[in-house]
């Protein structure tokens, strides 16, 4: 009898101690990071936030799979910004180091590269840093945007925006990357729809160290707003020439740029009043938990977090966070719920159908008081637009 | 055509001039006594301008000081590297018969070492600060302070320069080491010493030009190598190893930047630099004031 209660006892403690190792597992996540390479740079808020948010979930005791908490541990390779590269290493990550779950790489060109891995593998994974208008040819069901900046959308919220400032002529200014050309090709008939008239058109190149002459050309023609889609290196270059020369339209977009840590920095309150785009901001109050990131993100790495792909990214996150509390890890019920449940984010809430968040509108944000403000569409705004002041 | 003579272009081309100027410089220096490519020269320059960001953020103390530390560390760190990288290359027979493929690959890997250390270290987040940023009028333009100052300095060192290599007897044995390695050595120039202090210099310059550059533009990793490019272009324009050549180089690069751009449209910039280059190329293989070499 005592030798069968020793039996069922040391039984009884196998399995709890089973049990422990099992709960004790991490969840083995992977992903691919530009760590190196053309977007190396702009990444860098990627992979911030990918490890503010592994602490934060660590700390509180592990993801939450279906019921039974598990610490995160991720597994990354440097893609050097090649979407060739990127492609080999998802395979890698599903194929060989068998993660459980996936996360983004950074911009357009990798998720559209790594779209085909994931489908053959059938492995969900939400998309963050990527803004174009070709994402929606993928095919829905294994990937998704959280994002609402793509370039058709946007570029109508921007000229009914100018509309609404009583803008009739505007001047344009185009980087010839790609992000900045198809916000240019969309804008164009949205001007023209809004019965604006464009008396400057410039393109320009990427490495471009001066841009006096051009911005020369936009002053003589004397439009009521100034459009410059640059990327953030030349969006200091468009700000240190439009100061010299004396663009004083009350009426300046600059598109990407101003939602950098660095633009802050370097500008201060000369960069009041300037429109940009941008569907996220700390101040909007009904977005509660939008507040703790940005805190929390600043806390941790000791400078702002951009306010276009950083929240985007934790998004992402935060939506692969709540999918896999009610699905687990079985990447059919995953994508099931990724699909189409509701997710609460720090940029509100979030559904997607086909490959778009539809409760997220496209938004244009404006510097005011050196913060950055939600000021279009009216429904959304946290500030009024005002006009820009005269440049310091 | 009016906007041609305003001083608004004239002070955009020159602050330009004197940026190029002052990168292709140092560039200059090491190819031309030594042979060597410097494609790590944007990265030196790179580093200058963490060097500023990091003092003016740390103590306060803004680039137009720090610069003088950065001529020392990027010298000393030039010095270093010669003597322990590039040495090796130029005393081989073997390797010296390809001395500029073996140096490209040497400092490209320094270029890929110091990118990434300087990622790691600090992340690839750009980094800027505000410094001498007040719009400054005269007479009929304005311009910020800073570019003024960044061109000021960038032209003051240039001529420097300039009198340093025609006036002192280090600069006139380092031009004796460009011109005539051979004839050098044999009257009694200290080639070991030249080529460290050239290899300094040329750091040295690079490192100052990190730092006032930093005033105008964000700080990165991989801020480097578009001023690589350039600068490899100014010297080529001007003349390999030809000092003051180089200077006119950066005066046509930035004339073609800035009048190419306001006469034609600014999608042409790259079109024109590199038009004029390739037609420079055709014309005068040696640069417009590097000389012709005569073989007999």
């Amino acid at each position: 009898m005592l030798k069968r209660i020793f039996v069922a006892a040391a039984g009884a403690a196998a399995l709890v101690m089973a049990g422990a190792v099992q709960a004790a597992d991490p969840v083995k996540i992977g992903f691919s990071i530009s760590k190196t390479g053309l977007f190396a740079q702009a990444a860098t808020s990627q992979i911030q936030t990918y490890e503010l948010w592994r602490e934060q979930v660590n700390t509180e005791g592990g993801l939450d799979v279906a019921g039974t908490r598990r610490k995160i541990e991720f597994t990354f390779y440097d893609d050097q910004s090649n979407p060739g590269k990127a492609v080999q290493i998802y395979e890698k990550l599903i194929t060989d180091d068998k993660v459980d779950l996936l996360l983004a790489p950074w911009g357009t060109s990798l998720h559209l590269a790594i779209a085909g891995v994931i489908e053959r593998y059938k492995f969900p994974v939400i998309g963050n840093t990527a803004a174009s208008v070709q994402l929606r040819q993928l095919k829905a069901g294994y990937i998704w945007f959280p994002t609402s900046s793509f370039p058709d959308k946007q570029s109508v919220q921007i000229a009914k925006l100018l509309k609404s400032r009583g803008v009739a002529t505007a001047g344009l200014v185009t980087n010839q990357l790609p992000y900045t050309q198809e916000n240019k090709k969309f804008v164009l008939p949205a001007l023209k729809s809004q019965g604006i008239e464009l008396v400057v058109d410039e393109d320009y190149p990427p490495d471009v160290k001066d841009m006096t002459a051009v911005l020369t050309k936009v002053k003589n023609a004397k439009p009521d707003a100034v459009l410059a889609y640059t990327y953030p290196a030349d969006a200091v270059t468009y700000m240190n020439g439009a100061r010299e020369v004396g663009l004083d339209q009350k009426v300046q977009v600059v598109l990407l740029g101003p939602q950098y840590d660095f633009f802050g920095k370097i500008f201060g309150a000369a960069r009041n009043g300037i429109f940009t785009m941008g569907h996220w901001t700390p101040l909007r109050t009904d977005w509660p938990t939008a507040k703790a990131y940005y805190d929390a993100f600043k806390a941790r790495w000791k400078t702002e977090p951009d306010f276009l792909d950083a929240p985007l990214v934790y998004m992402s996150v935060e939506i692969l966070q709540q999918a896999v509390a009610k699905a687990g890890l079985d990447r059919a019920r995953l994508r099931q719920t990724i699909a189409s449940e509701t997710f609460a984010t720090i940029n509100g809430p979030a559904r997607f159908e086909g490959v778009e968040n539809v409760l997220l509108p496209a938004m244009i944000s404006q510097i005011q008081d050196q913060q950055q403000h939600i000021v279009w569409p009216p429904k959304e705004r946290t500030a009024e637009p005002i006009a820009k002041p005269a440049w310091k | 055509m009016a906007d041609l003579l305003s001083g608004q272009l004239l002070i955009a081309a020159l602050v330009l001039a004197g940026i190029y100027g002052l990168v292709a410089l140092g560039l200059n220096l090491i190819y031309g006594t030594m042979r060597l490519l410097n494609v790590a020269h944007g990265e030196i320059l790179m580093l200058g301008g963490y060097l500023a960001y990091w003092c003016f953020t740390l103590t306060g103390v803004g680039p137009v000081w720090s610069m003088f530390l950065a001529l020392v560390l990027a010298g000393a760190f030039g010095a270093a590297v010669y003597r322990t990288l590039c040495r090796r290359v130029l005393r081989s027979a073997r390797l010296i018969e390809q001395i500029e493929a073996n140096s490209l690959l040497v400092l490209f890997g320094v270029s890929i070492i110091l990118q990434n250390a300087i990622a790691l270290s600090f992340t690839a987040t750009a980094r800027a600060y505000p410094y001498l940023d007040d719009i400054v009028r005269i007479g009929a333009f304005q311009v910020t302070a800073d570019r003024l100052v960044v061109l000021g300095i960038g032209l003051a060192l240039c001529f420097a320069a300039i009198l340093f290599f025609r006036l002192s007897s280090t600069g006139l044995a380092i031009r004796a080491l460009i011109e005539q390695p051979d004839a050098a050595h044999l009257v009694g120039v200290d080639v070991e010493r030249m080529r460290t202090i050239a290899f300094a210099l040329g750091f040295a310059i690079a490192g100052v030009a990190g730092c006032l550059i930093s005033m105008i533009e964000q700080v990165s990793p991989f801020m480097g190598f578009p001023f690589t490019i350039a600068a490899f272009i100014v010297i080529i324009l001007g003349g390999l190893g030809n000092i003051a050549g180089g200077l006119a180089g950066a005066a046509v690069l930035a004339a073609i930047e800035v009048y190419g751009v306001a006469l034609t449209s600014a999608s042409m910039r790259s079109i024109l630099i590199y038009g004029v280059f390739i037609a420079i190329l055709v014309w005068r293989p040696q640069g417009l004031f590097g000389r012709r070499s005569v073989v007999r």
